[in-house]
């Protein structure tokens, strides 16, 4: 066989095979453009982990005083990082310092006087806020698992940011709630309240908000409105939960039941114990649930109330059971996208497609007779070729993706427009049919190479420095040009060769 | 026997470069004043922040009935666009000015203006029905349908479910609402089912296609980014080219494509279309096309510069322009040819990119014409002028 035939042949029907075959058996993701579903940019305010690690390093450390009698005036955090001692007796200076150096490895204290100040070390304040990235994006995905949603793309995106994308949910608004829902589950013992603004609920302290106390709102949805003063440090939180499911209080209504861990147990047992008749606030994100009177010393297990119906339970027990999220979340970028949308997309993306390959093809037989064939041929390899490596590499195909790939299309018609056109030159200059050939060939092949590297180079960057849909453009075109190389140019040529030869007269071209 | 569309023309293009250069000069000249003096570039939700929602309504509603909805409602100064089914398909992108101290206040004022929007448009549909403990079925999610039709078919409801969403998604003209309950029947289930269905659901007036919030971080991050993006592809090309031509070749291929993206841009602040991202992308790949022509070009340059060495640099160009111009009008007509058919019938989603395609491939042809080539041909009157330029440049490398 001429020309090496021999090799060239079966290397394109192996790689055909191949890409069909890689086709068959991995599946192109559709973009949340064409399918439908949410996409999410958040980021974490980590912040909020770095707070509520400082609060709970402050109440740990009251119990070591406590236990080893070190009395102080006040101990309260500043920032989020950073918490102050005040009043200390200067006789226990030395007991109080070695307390800290055993208990408090993460924090550098200063002592000024009858003050000491501690603020966490950098090393330590850069992994916690790592981990509650880390957990933040485990949370997140444990949710969506129990919600049950295929296919969820959950991951970190830059230092402190994570996308969440999910594809052909139908039901958009109850997902985020489920996943923006902080689900920071906090008991506070209540100072003051309720009252209708916050002037009144200060009254009683002269106007003015006391150091170890806030003020949260109740919310709306569930114990009404109005504003309690309630204690900085919580009694108990979330983490301290083992075992939270539906329940139902004395009246029959919905609720949510739980159990506590033995540590957290023994600090319920304590502060429930000290405070009978007081009110004990069940505050969720923020906003309080319910602020039932602690009527008995209460140790491992009670209920959540707050008007909930039966899905708004199942929602909480869902988070809870995932886990709050260590720190805040705020989003950055929603975008919630119909299926019909998607659906529109596709059907009005195909018809488009196939319009242009029909009168693409109608004109190239038109125009370039037999030649015009091969260069269908050579479309259709590249298509082939396309789609098998978009499933390889399970590429997400979007809606510019399916721009990209008409424009791909319209590159390869390209190729074989120039090489027809050198080889229509060469041909009326008098040369013969093989040697048309080649010639247009080569002296085509400068210009087609030079002319896709350009654009590869081009996307390469794209790809690069995209986001999204500039990205999922950038593939498409990246694969349909280096498919062009190989269908225009290789395999075309081949055809050419293999269906002339020497004594070949006409040029149907 | 070849079909040929015409002989190699024989045209003096760089005659009219003057000319060409003028026209250039005054597209560009306008579209600058309109951006900055006139109506401006609409920036869409990705790079400017806002809300958009795309809503279809079940019986045709016109814009004007919907600006009155949201002007009583004090959201006047949304933009609503007709988009995909005429009369029923609308987008709305609220542009009210929110004046908050953080970023987050400010997303989800964002989010509760878009969700305001729809409330008022939904006004007062669907409540009575609602208090009657009726569903709407054009926005009921597949899991509530199913456990709606449970007691009726406890065997079938999963499937009739999924076949009634099916139809709403994929088979109502406009898609995304049912008109009426005869127009189920097309779904594939029998009339029992929707005598059932109609005890249990209405139809709501609207449903919500799609809802995009973009919050002023996201947004200027998302502008960061396309701007490198566009910035370090420039910067590759101009190296590539420079490289694989001459310096000056590379010169003339940047300032070609900026003239490109500057010329697109003008028509487009004419238009009352938005930058999103997809614009982004389309405006790369004309970019891309242009390339592609002047590389063509120049190649032909290239090869014409060491055969016609009795010529002149001007005949050099307008020799290459001209044998290269069979290729560029099929090509561009092809290319054309599919943007046309994505412009027509592409959907509503793509039209955007579809129109700025569509002026962009002739422009890339035209600026390969009367940019590149003058610029070259500028420089080496300027670099080389003594000893005629084609013997300078046609230096091998």
């Amino acid at each position: 066989m001429k020309k090496g035939l021999s090799w060239k042949i079966p290397l394109t029907a192996a790689i055909i095979v191949i890409s069909i075959a890689l086709f068959f058996f991995n599946k192109i993701h559709l973009g949340l453009d064409l399918k439908g579903g949410i996409h999410l940019v958040m980021q974490i305010m980590t912040d909020d982990a770095v707070t509520m690690n400082t609060d709970q390093e402050i109440l740990r450390l009251q119990d070591v005083f406590k236990k080893k009698s070190i009395t102080f005036a006040s101990m309260l955090r500043e920032s989020s990082g950073k918490f102050t001692i005040q009043g200390l007796n200067a006789d226990q200076e030395g007991l109080a310092r070695d307390q800290m150096d055993q208990y408090l490895r993460e924090w550098d204290v200063v002592f000024t006087g009858a003050s000491a100040t501690a603020t966490m070390k950098p090393v330590a304040l850069q992994t916690l806020k790592d981990q509650a990235v880390d957990q933040s994006v485990e949370t997140i995905r444990n949710r969506i698992d129990i919600f049950g949603v295929a296919e969820p793309i959950i991951q970190r995106y830059g230092k402190e940011q994570l996308i969440v994308e999910l594809p052909g949910v139908d039901n958009p608004e109850h997902v985020q709630s489920i996943i923006k829902t902080a689900a920071v589950l906090e008991w506070k013992l209540v100072k003051g309240g309720p009252a209708p603004d916050e002037e009144t609920l200060l009254k009683d302290f002269g106007g003015k908000l006391p150091d170890d106390m806030e003020i949260v709102k109740g919310d709306p949805k569930r114990e009404g409105e109005g504003f309690y003063l309630v204690n900085k440090v919580a009694a108990v939180t979330g983490k301290d939960l083992r075992l939270v499911r539906r329940g139902q209080d004395e009246y029959g209504s919905p609720a949510v039941s739980f159990q506590l861990k033995p540590d957290g147990a023994a600090r319920f047992e304590t502060v429930t114990g000290e405070n009978i008749g007081k009110r004990l606030a069940i505050i969720l994100d923020k906003k309080i649930q319910s602020a039932p009177n602690i009527n008995a010393r209460i140790s491992d297990q009670g209920i959540i109330q707050g008007h909930f119906t039966v899905e708004t339970a199942d929602d909480l027990v869902l988070v809870l059971k995932a886990g709050a999220l260590p720190a805040g979340i705020k989003t950055l970028e929603n975008r919630t996208i119909g299926p019909s949308l998607g659906a529109d997309s596709i059907r009005a993306g195909f018809l488009a497609a196939m319009i242009a390959l029909v009168s693409i093809m109608t004109f190239m037989i038109v125009y370039y007779k037999i030649s015009g064939i091969n260069a269908i041929v050579a479309l259709f390899l590249n298509q082939i070729l396309l789609f098998g490596s978009l499933a390889y590499f399970k590429a997400t195909l979007t809606l510019p993706g399916i721009a990209g790939i008409i424009l791909g299309i319209g590159m390869a018609v390209d190729c074989n427009v120039l090489v027809f056109e050198r080889i229509r030159e060469e041909h009326a200059l008098g040369k013969s049919v093989l040697n048309s050939i080649s010639l247009g060939f080569s002296r085509a092949f400068r210009t087609i190479f030079d002319s896709h590297m350009t654009t590869i180079i081009s996307a390469v960057f794209l790809f690069q420095f995209g986001t999204g849909p500039i990205k999922g453009y950038a593939v498409t075109l990246i694969i349909s040009l280096v498919a062009n190389l190989f269908t225009a140019v290789f395999v075309s040529h081949w055809i050419f060769d293999a269906t002339h030869s020497s004594k070949t007269q006409q040029l149907s071209i | 026997m070849t079909m040929q569309l015409f002989k190699t023309p024989n045209i003096n293009f760089m005659k009219y470069k003057y000319v060409a250069l003028a026209v250039t000069g005054a597209v560009i000249l306008a579209g600058f004043l309109n951006v900055f003096f006139g109506k401006g570039l609409k920036m869409g939700v990705d790079f400017g922040g806002g809300t958009l929602v795309r809503i279809i309504f079940k019986n045709p509603t016109t814009i004007s009935d919907i600006r009155g909805e949201l002007n009583r409602a004090g959201l006047g100064e949304s933009v609503i666009q007709e988009s995909g089914e005429p009369k029923r398909e609308y987008m709305i992108r609220t542009l009210q000015f929110i004046s908050v101290k953080d970023a987050q206040q400010e997303i989800e004022a964002h989010e509760k203006l878009g969700n305001r929007v729809i409330e008022i448009l939904k006004g007062d549909d669907g409540k009575a029905e609602s208090a009657q403990g009726l569903k709407d079925l054009n926005n009921i999610d597949l899991a509530s349908l199913s456990s709606l039709l449970k007691p009726a078919f406890p065997e079938k409801a999963e499937e009739f479910a999924q076949k009634i969403i099916d139809f709403r998604v994929h088979k109502t003209p406009g898609s995304g609402i049912i008109e009426d309950y005869a127009k189920l029947s097309g779904a594939g289930i029998g009339p029992d089912v929707i005598k059932n269905l109609q005890g249990k659901t209405f139809l709501g007036k609207l449903t919500v296609v799609s809802k995009e919030t973009v919050g002023p971080q996201a947004g200027a991050d998302l502008r960061k980014k396309a701007t490198l993006a566009v910035v370090w592809s420039l910067i590759g090309m101009l190296v590539y080219i420079g490289f694989r031509f001459k310096l000056e070749y590379g010169v003339s291929a940047i300032i070609t494509l900026t003239q490109d993206v500057l010329m697109a841009l003008s028509v487009y602040s004419f238009t009352n279309r938005e930058i999103n991202l997809p614009i982004i992308a389309a405006l790369l790949t004309i970019v891309g096309y242009s390339i592609n022509d002047t590389v063509v070009v120049f190649d032909r340059v290239r090869e014409n510069l060491k055969i016609m060495r009795k010529n002149s640099f001007e005949e050099i160009l307008n020799r290459s322009i001209n044998q290269s111009m069979s290729r560029t009008i099929i090509t561009t007509g092809t290319v054309f040819l599919a943007v046309l058919s994505l412009f027509l019938f592409g959907g509503k989603s793509i039209n955007d990119f579809a129109f700025i395609m569509l002026f962009g491939s002739i422009e890339g042809v035209y600026s390969t014409i009367y940019l590149s080539c003058p610029v070259v041909f500028f420089w080496t009157q300027i670099f080389k002028p003594k000893k005629g330029a084609p013997r300078t440049a046609s230096r091998k490398k």
